[in-house]
C-alpha cells in the first residue's frame, strides 16, 4: 500500500463514517425485521451526497453493526433482531433468565469483534486467491453445501419427528411462488402476491418475534418485568474467552468460508458453527439452556461473513448476497468500477474502504463493550410495554421489506402458527433453515440436471465431476455421522 | 407554516368542482417514482439519478420507492393501478413490462394502462463466452454450436436475457441449453467459474466478465457503443438483432394532457443537464435520452420484434 493512502485513512472523517455506520447497523440489527439489507437501502440515498470512500464505509459499517445488533435483543428479550442472531437467543435468553444477561452480552460482543476482525483481515490479505476459490463453486458444489446445511437440523435439539416436521414445513414454504427453472406457478392459488414467493424475513419475524410475544403474554413470571442482572467484569469475560480459542477460530473460519460462497448467506454459517460448538462441547446437554459456547460460535461466525462476503465483490465485481449487491450498487453510483481493476483505478477508495472496515470492528467493539450497561436497561422495562413495541416493530419490519401489506399478513399468520408450534414443542430454527436452503438445493440440483444433459453426462457423473465436489460430499457424510453420534449421546444422557 | 396547512386543507375543497384549476396548479405535492426493482440495481440507480434534477425542475420533492418482486410485475402493476394525477410515475427497464405481460397472466396491460414519457439510457444485451472457451468470435461460436447441438449451456438472468438468447439461437440457427439465474451476480459467478459456456446479459457486465478472462462475442446494439468500441454489433456481423434495455418513465393512462406536458417538458429540460449526464456515465449507464415521440415510436417497433421471438418459442414462456 502506498504510504500516502495512510493519510486518507487516518482521518477523523473516516473513523466517524465507520462509527456512524456501525451505530446505525446495531440499531437496525436490533430492531426485529430490519436487517442489514434494509438498513443499507435506507441509508443508500444519503451516501450519494458523501465522498465515495466515506459513503461506502458507512454502508460497510451498517453491514458489520447489524450482524452484531441482532444479538442484543435476542439475548435480552428472546427476540433476535435478525435470523443470524437466532442461536444468540437460543443460548443467551436462558442466561438472561438466570440473571446473567450481561455475561451473555459480553460474550456476544467480544466474539463478534474477533470474528469480524478475522473476516476483514482475510479480505485485506487474501482477496484475489479466495475470489478464485469461490468461483470453483458451481451448481454441483453448491448443491452439496446446501445439503450439508439441512443435516445440521439434526444436531439441534427437538425430537426427530418434530425437527423433521419443522424442516419440511420450512422447505414447503420455500416452494411457494414461481419456480425459478420452469417458470410455473406453485402453491400460489391464483394469488398474485404469492407468485414472488414467501420471503424469509416475514417468516423469521413471525416465528421468532411475533410468536415469542404471543407466548410471553401467557407467562406470569414476566409480567413484573425485569430479571435480576448480575454485574460481571469485562476483563473476566475476556480472560474466559481465551479458553475458547479453538471455538473462536472455528467460528471465524466457518463464517469466512461460507461468507465467500455466493448466494449461501449467513444463516448457514451461523448454524454450522453453532453445531460444531455443540459437537465439540464437553457439556452438549446444556445447549439451549444457556451455554456461552453457542453464543461464541454463532456470533464469531456471523461477523466473520462480513469481510469475506465482500471478497468476490471487490475482486470480481460479483455480489454474493443481497446486502453486498446493494453495496455494489452504491459503488457503481459513486463511479467505482468493481473487479480486478478497482485497486489500480481507484486505490484511494478501495484502500480506505477495506482498511476502514477494520475501524468498523473497533467501533463495534467500543459501542458494544461500553453500551452493554445501557442495553440491559431493556430488562427493566415492563413486559406490558415490550410486547406491543416488538409487535409493532415486527409488523413494520415485515412491511418495510417490499412495502407490502401481504408480507405483514404472512408474518402474522406464521406468528400464530409459531406460537402453536411452541406449545407442542416444534422448534423454530429448523423451519428457518428449510426456508433458506430449500431454493438453494432446488435450483442447484435442477441446474445440475440441465447442464449434465447438455454435456451428455448422467447426473451423478456431473455432480462428482470435480475434486471439490468429492470433498464437499465427504463433508456431508461426515456431518451426517457426527449428527447421528450426537443424537445417540443425547439419547444416552437423557435415558 | 400555518398558512400552508390551511391552504392544503382548503385547496381540495375549493377545486374539486373545477378540476382544471387544480391541474394547472400541478405539481403542488411530492411526486413518487415507483421502481419495480430492489435498491441498488440499475433501474433503481437511474431513478435516483434523475430524481434530484427533476425535483429542482418541478419545485417539489421527488421520492423513489422500491416495489420489487416477480421480475418487475409487482411494481409495474402498481404503476398501472396508480391514480392518474401525475403524482405517481414509474421508472423501469423496458421491455420488462412487455415480457411479463406476454409470458404470464398479469393484472395490467401496457397498451391500455401505461403511457410512456421518456427514455433515459439504453443498455444493449450481449453474448459473452467463458474464459478459455474454444470459440472467441461469432463465426467460431456458430461453427462449434452447429457441430454440437444443445451442448453449449447459455446462462441468462431476467426475461430479456432469455429473449436475447432465444433470438440469438434462431438468428444463428443453432441450439443451446438455456439456464436461468436469479441475478446478474450469480450469472457472472457461473460464467467466470466456467460452470456455463455462454452468458446472455447486458453490456453492463462487460468489465467484470472481461477482467475475469471472458470474451464478449457481440452486442445486440443499434451501433457500436462509445464505451466499448472494440465489441462488434450483431448487425455488423450479419445478425439482425437489436435488443436493448431502455430505462423509461411512465405514467398510468388517463393523466390529463396539461399534467403530462408539464412532466415531459421537465424531462426534456433536464435531459441536457451536464451534471446528470456525467452521473449516468460514471455509473456506467449509456445515456441515450428519447423524448415523448421517440420513445413511443421505439416501443412500437420493439414490441413487434419481441412478439416474434415469444411466438416462436411459446414452450419457453
Amino acid at each position: 500500500m502506498d504510504l500516502s493512502l495512510l493519510g486518507h485513512l487516518f482521518t477523523p472523517a473516516v473513523f466517524l463514517a465507520a462509527f456512524a455506520g456501525v451505530l446505525i447497523g446495531i440499531v437496525v440489527g436490533a430492531i426485529p425485521g430490519l436487517n442489514g439489507a434494509v438498513g443499507i437501502s435506507l441509508m443508500l440515498p444519503m451516501t450519494f451526497a458523501m465522498p465515495p470512500q466515506l459513503g461506502i464505509l458507512l454502508l460497510g459499517g451498517i453491514y458489520m453493526g447489524c450482524m452484531y445488533g441482532g444479538s442484543i435483543t435476542a439475548i435480552l428479550i428472546n427476540v433476535p433482531g435478525d435470523v443470524v442472531a437466532a442461536p444468540a437467543a437460543m443460548e443467551g435468553y436462558p442466561l438472561t433468565r438466570q440473571g446473567q444477561a450481561r455475561k451473555a452480552l459480553y460474550y456476544s460482543i467480544f466474539s463478534s469483534m474477533i470474528g469480524g476482525t478475522v473476516g476483514v483481515l482475510v479480505m485485506i490479505f487474501f482477496t484475489p486467491p479466495l475470489a478464485r476459490f469461490a468461483l470453483q463453486f458451481g451448481p454441483a458444489e453448491m448443491f452439496f453445501v446446501s445439503l450439508s446445511g439441512l443435516i445440521i437440523v439434526g444436531a439441534l435439539s427437538g425430537s426427530i419427528p418434530k425437527s423433521a416436521f419443522a424442516v419440511l414445513f420450512g422447505l414447503l414454504i420455500s416452494t411457494v411462488g414461481i419456480d425459478q427453472i420452469a417458470g410455473t406457478d406453485r402453491f400460489t392459488f391464483g394469488e398474485n402476491q404469492l407468485r414472488s414467493g414467501i420471503s424469509v424475513v416475514p417468516v423469521v419475524l413471525g416465528l421468532f418475534c411475533i410468536a415469542e410475544m404471543l407466548s410471553v403474554l401467557g407467562r406470569r413470571e414476566t409480567v413484573e418485568g425485569g430479571y435480576r442482572d448480575q454485574a460481571i467484569k469485562r476483563r473476566t469475560v475476556l480472560f474466559d474467552l481465551m479458553r475458547h480459542k479453538m471455538l473462536l477460530a472455528k467460528g471465524s473460519v466457518i463464517g469466512t468460508i461460507i461468507g465467500l460462497l455466493p448466494g449461501v448467506g449467513t444463516t448457514l454459517a451461523v448454524f454450522m458453527s453453532y453445531t460444531e460448538a455443540k459437537r465439540s462441547s464437553k457439556h452438549p446437554e446444556t445447549f439451549e439452556k444457556g451455554n456461552v459456547e453457542g453464543i461464541v460460535a454463532a456470533e464469531s461466525a456471523n461477523n466473520a461473513t462480513v469481510g469475506s462476503a465482500l471478497v468476490p465483490l471487490l475482486a470480481l465485481g460479483v455480489p454474493g448476497s443481497p446486502t453486498t449487491a446493494i453495496i455494489a450498487g452504491a459503488l457503481v453510483v459513486h463511479g467505482v468500477i468493481l473487479g480486478p481493476s478497482l485497486f489500480q483505478n481507484r486505490p484511494d477508495i478501495a484502500f480506505v474502504f477495506i482498511y476502514g472496515m477494520l475501524f468498523t470492528v473497533v467501533a463495534m467493539a467500543l459501542i458494544g463493550a461500553y453500551g452493554i450497561k445501557y442495553f440491559s436497561y431493556i430488562l427493566r422495562i415492563r413486559t406490558a410495554y415490550i410486547v406491543p413495541t416488538v409487535l409493532v416493530l415486527s409488523l413494520f419490519g415485515a412491511y418495510s421489506l417490499r412495502n407490502s401489506l401481504f408480507d405483514v399478513f404472512v408474518a402474522i399468520v406464521i406468528g400464530i402458527l409459531g406460537a402453536l408450534f411452541r406449545r407442542v414443542g416444534i422448534p423454530p430454527a429448523p423451519i428457518i433453515i428449510g426456508v433458506v436452503l430449500g431454493p438453494l438445493i432446488e435450483t442447484n440440483l435442477s441446474r445440475s440436471m440441465r447442464i449434465a444433459e447438455a454435456r451428455s453426462l448422467s447426473l451423478p457423473q456431473y455432480l462428482f465431476d470435480s475434486g471439490l465436489s468429492w470433498v464437499l460430499f465427504g463433508i456431508v457424510i461426515v456431518l451426517l455421522l457426527i449428527v447421528i453420534q450426537m443424537r445417540r449421546k443425547m439419547a444416552a444422557t437423557e435415558g | 407554516m400555518k398558512r400552508t396547512l390551511a391552504l392544503s386543507l382548503i385547496t381540495p375543497l375549493a377545486f374539486t368542482a373545477t378540476g382544471v384549476l387544480a391541474e394547472s396548479n400541478y405539481p403542488n405535492q411530492d411526486i413518487t417514482i415507483i421502481v419495480p426493482y430492489s435498491a441498488g440495481g440499475s433501474g433503481d440507480t437511474v431513478s435516483r439519478i434523475i430524481a434530484d434534477p427533476l425535483s429542482d425542475e418541478l419545485g417539489v420533492d421527488v421520492n423513489v420507492v422500491n416495489r420489487p418482486g416477480a421480475g418487475g410485475e409487482v411494481g409495474i402493476t402498481e404503476m398501472a393501478n396508480a391514480d392518474p394525477d401525475g403524482y405517481t410515475v414509474g421508472v423501469f427497464g423496458y421491455p420488462d413490462n412487455f415480457v411479463v405481460e406476454n409470458t404470464r397472466d398479469v393484472d395490467f396491460n401496457s397498451d391500455d394502462d401505461l403511457e410512456f414519457l421518456a427514455q433515459f439510457d439504453s443498455t444493449p444485451m450481449g453474448i459473452f463466452a467463458k474464459p478459455n472457451a474454444a470459440y472467441d468470435d461469432l463465426d467460431s461460436l456458430r461453427e462449434y454450436a452447429s457441430d454440437n447441438p444443445n451442448a453449449l449451456v447459455i446462462g441468462e438472468s431476467g426475461a430479456l436475457g432469455l429473449l436475447s438468447a432465444l433470438a440469438f439461437e434462431s438468428n444463428l440457427d443453432v441450439e443451446l441449453t438455456e439456464i436461468r439465474y436469479d441475478g446478474g451476480g450469480d450469472l457472472m459467478n457461473a460464467i467466470l467459474g466456467e460452470h456455463i459456456d455462454l452468458a446472455s446479459t447486458s453490456s453492463m457486465s462487460h468489465d467484470p466478465i472481461v477482467d475475469g478472462g471472458g470474451t464478449p462475442i457481440a452486442f445486440a446494439a443499434a451501433e457500436r457503443m462509445d464505451m466499448f468500441p472494440d465489441v462488434p454489433t450483431m448487425k455488423e456481423l450479419g445478425v439482425d438483432q437489436v435488443m436493448e434495455v431502455g430505462r423509461v418513465m411512465v405514467v398510468p393512462t388517463g393523466v390529463p394532457d396539461e399534467v403530462r406536458d408539464t412532466l415531459t417538458d421537465a424531462l426534456d429540460a433536464i435531459s441536457t443537464n451536464e451534471e446528470m449526464i456525467d452521473t449516468f456515465l460514471e455509473a456506467d449507464l449509456p445515456y441515450n435520452y428519447l423524448g415523448y415521440d421517440d420513445i413511443n415510436e421505439k416501443v412500437e417497433t420493439s414490441n413487434k420484434q419481441f412478439q416474434e421471438v415469444i411466438d416462436n418459442n411459446a414452450d419457453q414462456f
